[in-house]
């Protein structure tokens, strides 16, 4: 037993890297929002930062995703905990945590979150990994499918959070921190690189440059399943009048086909929404890009009221930033201060 | 419309998709499966999952391993080498429905819509009973799987199945778990209480998804419908809902699934006859 929940917060859940192998069940893959802060979480504290999104085998230890504030946790036992991602006034007792670093922490201390200062999620990396039973594989909540982490909810007060056993003795985790150099700034203006397609044929080709110029403002409708962007009407071609009844009566129908996470539909050319981590794996509507799968933390990191500008980029481009992002997460951007 | 060759679409860095087409047609789907099946066989390198649609599969690959073009071109050959399929593994499965369920009615009353099944009739020309005796009448093909864990599509086996149904012109805010719905000519399921804009047919007292995977059934995966199986749905009264409820809840309830296989020439035959029916019965033919 490590930590005692005094307080839930709005979402907190017990991620991983996810749960890949079961889209064609209609199971999301969950997992992290930002796989980068829980990753490097992980790395810090000794433990399986696991492999890459999506199409990885191994999903790595499950840390917890704070969402906004109000998580407020009791230490039942001796451990280390690094806390990345957002930066939510994370505080250990009356003093503020440090962040992307290794933090010992000890029975009765408390560790809570304050109020969002930049990024929406946090991840608290606990040394051994997080001990809920693996379900298909992981141990990614999806609070919809009743799955994952604590019988499928996000944590509330009164859960005792347990621990496996960690990798490596306590004493040599203390004082790894991430490299500078490569600790997230969080401005609240966010550059997300997409992917044009599958559907972005089925747009006027001036809405393709509106999408790719607007400032887009995220909705406070937005979750983990999708991320709401609020902006002008996008407009769709002409379409062949046999659509109205195969896809349905709205232009922006289509016959249902596969959403990747990352996906953006447009429905009715209203409100793009970028289909996330929980979203779903089939569906009718025109989506216009894909948000490439380095990017997909940016969006996971966003409060609504922030801005986004879409950036058309080519899929070896996407490959390369994935290679980027997944590079970073190893042992060589780790040092001790 | 069917394509005349295969559209190749990107889906950003970790998907593509092989789109066979842009409408609901079970042949579309009879050729997405055999190409699901056809790229399990050969098990290309960088492939970590596929997923069928109505009309098109969905590809997840690993872009470390491969690249879209080499797995463009790979797919390619494999459609070309891809023989006429002939008959698909397909299990059959019996799910009994309450037909206008109380759950239903109370549901389109909460959203301001008419009793389902009453304007589903009225927009065909019948009565309910009729539309009930219709959708339990033939077998469905189960097409695509998702949306959610054990959401499915299913197409009318029996092309004279003639029902329609608009989508609401405004989705709802919920809808009560395992729910059978309709939109078009393709029935549905909402296996946990979500939003959704598909008419609501009735309900089951048993579950097609269990993330806890009580039942034998549910041993491989928490999701019972897969594509290419079939169902046939079986009406029931509230009386016999609650009997099987009550023995699905105290785990005594036999799922009715038959492993099996189905020969997609008995599809194209029941086309071929429905429309030759259709043909005799358009007025002023020749």
């Amino acid at each position: 037993m490590v930590f005692e929940v005094l307080d839930g917060g709005p979402q907190s859940t017990i991620q991983d890297a996810g749960r890949p192998g079961y889209l064609a069940t209609g199971m999301p893959p969950s997992g992290a929002a930002d796989r980068f802060a829980l990753g490097v979480g992980n790395l810090l504290v000794g433990n399986d930062p696991g492999e890459r999104y999506l199409v990885g085998r191994r999903p790595g230890s499950a840390g917890l995703e704070v969402l906004l504030s109000g998580l407020k946790l009791r230490v039942l036992a001796e451990t280390v905990i690094a806390v990345t991602g957002a930066d939510l006034t994370a505080m250990l007792d009356d003093s503020p945590l440090p962040m992307w670093q290794t933090v010992r922490v000890r029975p009765g201390n408390t560790v809570a979150f304050r109020r969002p200062r930049a990024g929406a999620r946090a991840y608290v990396a606990v040394a051994g990994g997080i001990d809920v039973p693996v379900f298909a594989g992981s141990r990614a909540t999806n609070v919809r499918a009743f799955v994952g982490g604590i019988d499928g909810r996000a944590i509330k007060k009164g859960d005792v959070i347990t621990t496996l056993a960690p990798r490596r003795a306590l004493g040599h985790l203390e004082g790894r921190r991430l490299r500078d150099s490569l600790v997230p700034r969080f401005d609240g203006r966010w550059r997300v690189r997409v992917v044009l397609g599958p559907q972005d044929d089925l747009f006027l080709e001036e809405s393709i440059g509106t999408f790719l110029t607007y400032d887009w403002r995220l909705s406070p409708t937005s979750d983990r399943m999708g991320c709401r962007f609020v902006g002008p009407k996008l407009e769709f071609k002409p379409r062949p009048a046999y659509l109205v009844d195969q896809a349905g009566a709205d232009p922006s129908n289509i016959v249902d086909d596969t959403i990747p996470v990352g996906g953006i539909q447009v429905p009715s050319g209203l409100e793009p929404i970028v289909l996330h981590v929980d979203g779903p794996s089939l569906g009718g509507y025109a989506k216009i890009a894909t948000v490439i799968s380095a990017d997909l933390g940016q969006v996971g990191q966003m409060r609504p009221g922030e801005i986004a500008n879409f950036e058309a980029v080519s899929t070896s481009e996407a490959v390369e930033a994935l290679r980027k992002l997944e590079d970073s997460i190893s042992e060589a951007s780790v040092v001790r201060s | 419309m069917f394509y005349r060759e295969a559209v190749y679409r990107p889906l950003g860095d970790l998907y593509l998709t092989v789109e066979f087409g842009d409408e609901l047609n079970l042949l579309l789907n009879f050729r997405v499966i055999a190409l699901d099946t056809a790229l399990r066989a050969t098990s290309i390198p960088g492939v970590t999952e596929t997923i069928p649609t109505n009309r098109s599969l969905g590809i997840v690959y690993d872009p470390f391993v491969t690249t879209r073009e080499r797995l463009v071109g790979q797919l390619k050959e494999i459609e070309q080498r891809m023989g006429e399929i002939t008959e698909l593994p397909s299990r059959h499965i019996t799910i009994p429905i309450w037909y206008n369920d109380s759950w239903s009615q109370e549901c389109a009353k909460a959203h301001g819509a008419p009793n389902n099944l009453e304007y589903m009739a009225e927009i065909n020309h019948t009565s309910v009973g009729d539309v009930i005796r219709a959708h339990a009448a033939t077998e469905w093909w189960v097409s695509a799987v998702g949306f959610q864990p054990a959401c499915y599509q299913a197409l009318p086996l029996d092309p004279a199945f003639s029902v329609s149904a608009p989508k609401y012109p405004r989705p709802r805010k919920w809808t009560p778990e395992r729910i059978l719905c309709q939109a078009g000519k393709l029935t549905s399921f909402y296996p946990v209480r979500s939003p959704g804009g598909y008419q609501l047919l009735g309900r089951t007292p048993i579950e097609l998804y269990d993330p806890k995977q009580q039942s034998p059934v549910f041993r491989d995966g928490p999701v019972l419908p897969r594509v290419s199986d079939r169902h046939t749905y079986v009406p029931i009264d509230e009386v016999t809902y609650w009997q099987i409820r009550r023995q699905y809840e105290a785990g005594a309830y036999e799922y009715q699934i038959q492993e099996g296989s189905y020969r997609l020439q008995d599809y194209v035959d029941k086309l071929a006859v429905q429309s030759r029916h259709r043909v005799q019965q358009a007025p002023g033919s020749v």
